[in-house]
């Protein structure tokens, strides 16, 4: 087994150019540290919003004089909806209850009104997976047709800013994450190919006295490897340190910041992602290995 | 064990070898002599399969070289050792690993290669020098070193290109004298040469070579 021995050759290799090869892991780790950076943001966006549809509800207005019997017909054919959860009637008098809550010392605004304004509604939950611009205008429109009601309001500006907002930062994280991951490959593959190019007399004569593809490429794939692991180490740490740095000093000052959420899984991710784009890199940069 | 049918090899639309056809049979030893820029190192250089010949057939111990598959060529140098001209010695190496890298490259363990180099060292009366490198060593034993990485490896072919271009007479002698002694081992030796001292007497065969042309077999 030659193994071995190309661990030997590539630990001398990467001692003998140790300045630059710390130079790669350190621009490494800090590319892994931005992808990092990017995939806490985009990971909160998306737990927030995936915590939306259970706060999210559809207001059914209703017309003015209904019956009893009228109103336990439009929520039983609610019901049939299978996108509907939940149907909730709010009486006229129950609507303005709530919204005293809401005004609570400055109910006075109420006082002088007279006769209640508001209008009976109905509130409708909808099931998680109906949570989403397409079903949730699709299900109003449905609604709006049943006799009865007047008015049917889901907050359409707001559920498709916040579908654009998720939809541009998963895009623009991927984009980002895609450049870095380029980056670092491109580290990688500088790195091993300045050894390969320090080593070219070296490998002709290996090749000549009867190396495999193999045996030549061992040593650079593995030297790809330890500055991949190095790189991701040091972003492990990294990240760590901004971990720690947010969640127990930062949200001390700032309390609303406790509502992040950290992605552990992330911590071993790190390395064993620096370790494919290590792996990448060295082995782009040997290319193919030609013996005649 | 090695044939030559029809060979030709250009650089550049130079012809370095013009439709050579020749064959060594398995244990000899043989010579190739001419002047320089003749074409014996292209000769030596398409057996270990550093150069392709352009046109022909070139076969070695039954491998035809024109159907070899890339990926087999480092399986077919293992049987050939090459004594190279410019020596290919790795200077940040000492003398034992220069010879046991040819081990290394067949995957033996380090046990097995401490014991075969330093027999090998040995036989080319190296052995005080395994802890040195190469730049502290005269020209004849670094041609030794040389010699010695080429058939630490066991291999049926010898290829020797100019061994004793820059070696005093005695020292000339010596090595000559080392390839005698591994042909005795049933070696295939092929040796390039301008040296006139190195074939006369053999009893071997020498083969002509001119222009690309080999012009003449003799026996020296």
């Amino acid at each position: 087994m030659y193994l071995l021995y190309s661990f030997r050759l590539a630990i001398q290799s990467l001692w003998r150019e140790k300045w630059i090869n710390l130079l790669s892991v350190l621009t490494i780790a800090a590319g892994l540290f931005m992808s990092t950076l990017t995939f806490f943001v985009v990971y909160n966006i998306d737990l927030a919003t995936k915590k939306l549809p259970a706060s999210f509800s559809v207001m059914l207005y209703l017309n003015d004089g209904l019956s009893e019997q009228e109103i336990g017909n439009i929520i039983a054919q609610l019901k049939k909806n299978n996108a509907v959860e939940q149907a909730r009637y709010i009486t006229k008098d129950k609507a303005l209850q709530e919204l005293k809550g809401v005004l609570k010392n400055a109910d006075y605004i109420l006082e002088g009104l007279g006769e209640n304004p508001l209008s009976a509604s109905i509130e409708i939950k909808l099931q998680t997976e109906s949570v989403n611009i397409a079903s949730v205008k699709k299900i109003a429109e449905e609604i709006k047709k049943i006799k009865g009601i007047a008015e049917v309001e889901y907050g359409e500006k707001f559920l498709n800013s916040l579908h654009s907002i998720k939809g541009a930062a998963k895009a623009g994280s991927l984009s980002l994450i895609s450049i870095i991951s380029a980056g670092v490959i491109f580290v990688c593959y500088s790195t091993i190919k300045i050894a390969f190019y320090r080593r070219k007399e070296e490998i002709e004569t290996f090749k000549l006295l009867g190396a495999t593809r193999g045996f030549i490429r061992a040593p650079f794939v593995i030297e790809g490897s330890v500055l991949g692991i190095f790189g991701g180490l040091a972003s492990t740490a990294a990240a760590f340190a901004f971990y720690y740095v947010l969640f127990y000093k930062v949200t001390a000052a700032i309390p609303i910041l406790k509502i992040l959420v950290f992605p552990f899984e992330i911590f071993p991710a790190l390395p064993v992602a620096g370790l494919l784009l290590g792996i990448g890199g060295a082995v782009i940069a040997l290319g193919r290995i030609r013996f005649s | 064990m090695i044939h030559f049918s029809n060979v030709t090899k250009f650089y550049e639309k130079q012809a370095a070898l013009k439709s050579v056809t020749f064959s060594i049979e398995k244990g000899e030893m043989v010579f190739i002599t001419g002047p320089s820029g003749a074409g014996k190192s292209t000769l030596l250089k398409i057996i270990y399969l550093s150069e392709k010949p352009d046109e022909g057939n070139v076969t070695i111990a039954e491998w035809d070289l024109s159907k070899l598959k890339e990926s087999s060529i480092p399986f077919l140098r293992r049987n050939i050792g090459v004594v190279f001209q410019d020596f290919r010695l790795l200077d940040n190496r000492n003398i034992f690993d220069n010879v046991a890298i040819a081990l290394r490259i067949r995957g033996l363990l380090d046990r097995e290669i401490q014991d075969w180099v330093m027999e090998i060292l040995k036989i080319v009366n190296l052995r005080h020098k395994a802890d040195s490198f190469p730049r502290t060593l005269s020209g004849g034993e670094q041609q030794r070193v040389v010699i010695a990485r080429a058939i630490v490896g066991e291999p049926t072919i010898l290829l020797a290109d100019e061994p004793t271009g820059n070696l005093d007479p005695d020292t000339a002698a010596g090595i000559t004298r080392l390839f005698k002694e591994i042909n005795a081992r049933g070696t295939t030796v092929v040796i390039a040469t301008h040296n006139r001292e190195l074939y006369k007497n053999s009893g071997r065969r020498v083969f002509r070579i001119d222009n690309g042309n080999i012009v003449g077999e003799e026996i020296g």
